[in-house]
């Protein structure tokens, strides 16, 4: 089963909202109305629909300019051969998205559960929360192919981030609760404001100075991460059992942790 | 029924109904898995008297556990959830917080639950760490000698406790080297656990006493020493007599240790010594689950 196919008519002349397309909708997805620059349209005027099948969505050539991709999915599974634009998996509680190419920014915000896959790079505020709430991402995984914005995972509070690629600054500042990965390198200020959490880090350059050093460990905690989280032990290597412990920020109770970790998984 | 020269009585183990659960420990080294898991299953052997039943279910091979680290399976059963609720925190904290290099994790789910690090979590002071993967929440303690991870909590199941078998042998040497074969034979289902010391009791007890305040007491029908005093179950040629009790995730469990345990007894025969298998009941009126031996063994 291919599923429903969004092909797009042409290029589109300004953003287009596809919160609410989402898999699953009824046979009348051409005729749903979408919000398209200053105006609403009908689907139809933008993408030639095909296929059918309740169990996924497909867009094919995406495009910066389409907001709202998957937000509110609760199952099924978008593919998105190309890039998005803002708000990618907004407020996601199930089902899986993937996109082939880039994000633009809030890409998984205040998301809590299933899992998104950007081949790509992010814009800011990957996993974060929306203007004006309180809480980020609460559960779920996002696996980042490329590098994030600024403010990536701000005010996390569960669930899984990881960035393969650099994280902008201020990445994981105001954390509150869940783990976020980093392979390549901070920009500055990272964990600024954590309360608790774990940041899995190659490096503590780009630490917030409320970080302090808390030693190289032999940390249980590493193997059970790894036999429960394929994502976690892609990042972390299978055979890892150890990690330096920075812990902070100090300044805001001092309970999350930056645990650096070689690229191989061992030290 | 006769096999290998042994009876197989006419008989039936009277049990009961339990609530229990696995977790899995974990070391770094065998030893020091199996030393706490021996230690939170020490004084478990009989409901009456200890508040819970206990014992090491099986070894677990490192690629098995949740850390990959070497571990043991225990099985833990109470008479019912509320006592296995109190009982689980208190034989974690004292017996496997303690022990060097633990881990501690559910080996089960469903049912009710039992807590684990949901109780226990609050001995780090405020220091404690909780990290929710894949659904599950596992806690990190801080302790002197590094972190103790555990699972939130644990299910548990509906079991049975109470399956058993009696060895009449001709001398107290064959009976326990008979026991010592059936044991070694049960301890390989899993399922069940075998609660007494080296799995073996040596004093069987019937219910009630003669003195005010005894649940129980010596079973004086399969003493040996008193078959000249009160009624006897033990033909002439019996000298002694050792019990086996199995508890098990479920009926089915504790019949095919039942049966385990008496091949292994019947491989002996009564060349070795053996001269009868019965079990212990109370007349069929206090257990729903009757195990009897010859439907076992047909």
């Amino acid at each position: 089963m291919t599923g429903v196919i969004l092909t797009a008519r042409g290029d589109f002349e300004a953003r287009v909202d596809l919160t609410g397309v989402l898999p699953g909708a009824d046979g009348g997805l051409a005729k749903r109305a979408i919000p398209y620059g200053g105006r609403v349209v009908e689907l139809g005027e933008l993408f030639d629909v095909s296929g059918s099948g309740a169990e996924r969505l497909t867009i094919e050539g995406g495009d910066a300019r389409l907001d709202g991709v998957g937000a509110g999915l609760s199952e099924g599974e978008i593919v998105v051969r190309g890039d998005v634009g803002a708000r990618l998996g907004h407020k996601m509680s199930g089902g899986m998205i993937s996109v082939k190419g880039s994000a633009g920014a809030y890409a998984a915000s205040e998301m809590s559960g299933g899992k998104i896959a950007i081949g790509g790079d992010a814009g800011e505020r990957l996993g974060a929360a929306a203007d004006g709430s309180r809480r980020g991402m609460s559960g779920g995984v996002v696996i980042l192919g490329g590098s994030a914005g600024a403010r990536s995972a701000e005010r996390l509070r569960g669930g899984v981030v990881v960035i393969e690629g650099d994280a902008g600054e201020g990445a994981a500042s105001d954390l509150i609760a869940g783990t976020v990965a980093v392979g390549g390198r901070l920009a500055g200020g990272a964990g600024r404001g954590m309360k608790r959490g774990t940041l899995f880090l190659r490096s503590p350059e780009g630490l917030s100075g409320g970080f302090r050093d808390a030693g190289e460990h032999d940390l249980v905690l590493l193997r059970v991460l790894v036999r429960r989280s394929a994502e976690l032990a892609a990042f972390l290597g299978p055979d890892i059992t150890r990690a330096h412990r920075f812990a902070g920020d100090l300044y805001a109770g001092g309970k999350g942790e930056a645990l650096v970790v070689a690229p191989s998984g061992r030290m | 029924m006769i096999l290998n020269g042994v009876e197989i009585r006419d008989s039936f183990a009277e049990a009961f109904p339990m609530v229990g659960t696995r977790l899995i420990i974990t070391a770094d080294t065998p030893r020091w898995a199996m030393t706490a898991a021996k230690t939170m299953t020490g004084f478990a052997t009989s409901v009456i008297g200890c508040g819970c039943e206990a014992g090491v279910e099986r070894v677990v091979p490192a690629e098995e556990t949740p850390d990959g680290r070497p571990g043991v399976a225990v099985l833990i059963f109470a008479m019912d959830i509320k006592g296995l609720k109190a009982v689980v925190p208190l034989r974690i904290g004292q017996c496997v917080l303690t022990s060097p290099t633990s881990a501690c994790f559910a080996g089960m789910t469903g049912g009710d639950t039992v807590s684990i690090g949901k109780a226990l979590r609050y001995f780090g002071d405020g220091w404690q760490i909780a990290k929710n993967v894949d659904g599950r929440r596992i806690w990190r303690i801080p302790v002197m000698e590094g972190e103790f991870v555990c699972d939130h909590e644990s299910g548990t199941v509906s079991g049975v406790g109470g399956g058993n078998i009696l060895i009449l042998a001709t001398s107290r040497g064959e009976a326990l080297a008979a026991a010592e074969a059936a044991v070694d034979a049960m301890e390989k289902v899993e399922g069940c656990i075998l609660p007494f010391p080296g799995g073996v009791v040596r004093s069987g007890s019937k219910v009630g006493s003669k003195y005010k305040g005894m649940f129980a007491s010596t079973n004086n029908f399969y003493c040996p020493t008193l078959r000249a005093q009160t009624p006897t179950q033990l033909p002439p040629e019996v000298a002694s007599v050792m019990e086996i009790v199995i508890d098990g995730v479920s009926p089915e469990a504790v019949s095919a240790c039942t049966r385990a345990g008496i091949e292994a007894v019947v491989a002996l025969g009564r060349a070795k010594g053996v001269v009868a298998i019965d079990a212990g009941n109370y007349g069929g009126n206090l257990g729903p689950f009757h195990f009897k031996l010859r439907e076992i063994m047909a």
